[in-house]
């Protein structure tokens, strides 16, 4: 109730164009909202750690069903938006399971992908006006 | 690129940055979220890392 008195709040489908843009590029949906700082600083640290992911000889996972972690390793990756699908159509994430950084690779790929997430929700509750 | 320090140290200030934006709304409490935890992502691995030295490779 005092939350309500703070903020004024918004229908929720007035989120879904800011979550989906906020899922596709890290820190588009803050962009949107008029935080450019934030939207800037999550832009360099997902894509960042998403792209030295990728250096250190990370895997990008396929969603394969049989195989219960391997799908939600895939499904965190996903999270990271367009730049995962242009790494996969660039033919990047096939992971050098011999390589010293393999684990630290896909480490740092899944959560980037589950940082977008968090960040993608923070704001979508933003738009909705849960949050200031 | 195989320094593990190094790997871990950018892991923990990336995340810490995410974090603290997220969950804090002031700058000043950002930056003094962010540096918590980051240094608590850092202490928590020396003091996993001496936990496990022990056992053997």
């Amino acid at each position: 109730m005092r939350a309500k008195e703070e903020t004024q709040e918004r229908p929720a489908t007035a989120g879904i164009p800011v979550a989906v843009s906020a899922w596709l590029v890290p820190g588009l949906g803050h962009l949107m909202l008029g935080r450019t700082r934030r939207a800037l600083t999550f832009f360099l640290v997902v894509t960042g750690m998403f792209a030295l992911g990728l250096y250190l000889r990370g895997e990008l996972f396929p969603l394969d069903t049989s195989e219960p972690l391997t799908f939600l390793a895939g499904l965190a990756e996903i999270g990271v938006g367009l730049p995962f699908f242009a790494a996969r159509l660039l033919g990047m994430g096939s992971g050098e399971v011999t390589a010293l950084t393999y684990e630290y690779g896909y480490t740092f790929c899944i959560v980037a992908g589950l940082l977008n997430m968090l960040i993608m929700l923070d704001a979508y509750d933003i738009a909705v006006g849960r949050k200031s | 690129m195989t320094n593990h320090f190094l790997i871990l140290t950018i892991f923990a200030l990336l995340v810490s940055t995410a974090f603290a934006l997220l969950m804090r709304q002031d700058p000043k409490d950002q930056l003094r979220f962010g540096i918590l935890a980051f240094v608590c992502f850092l202490g928590s691995a020396f003091v996993i890392g001496w936990l496990m030295y022990p056992f053997p490779s």
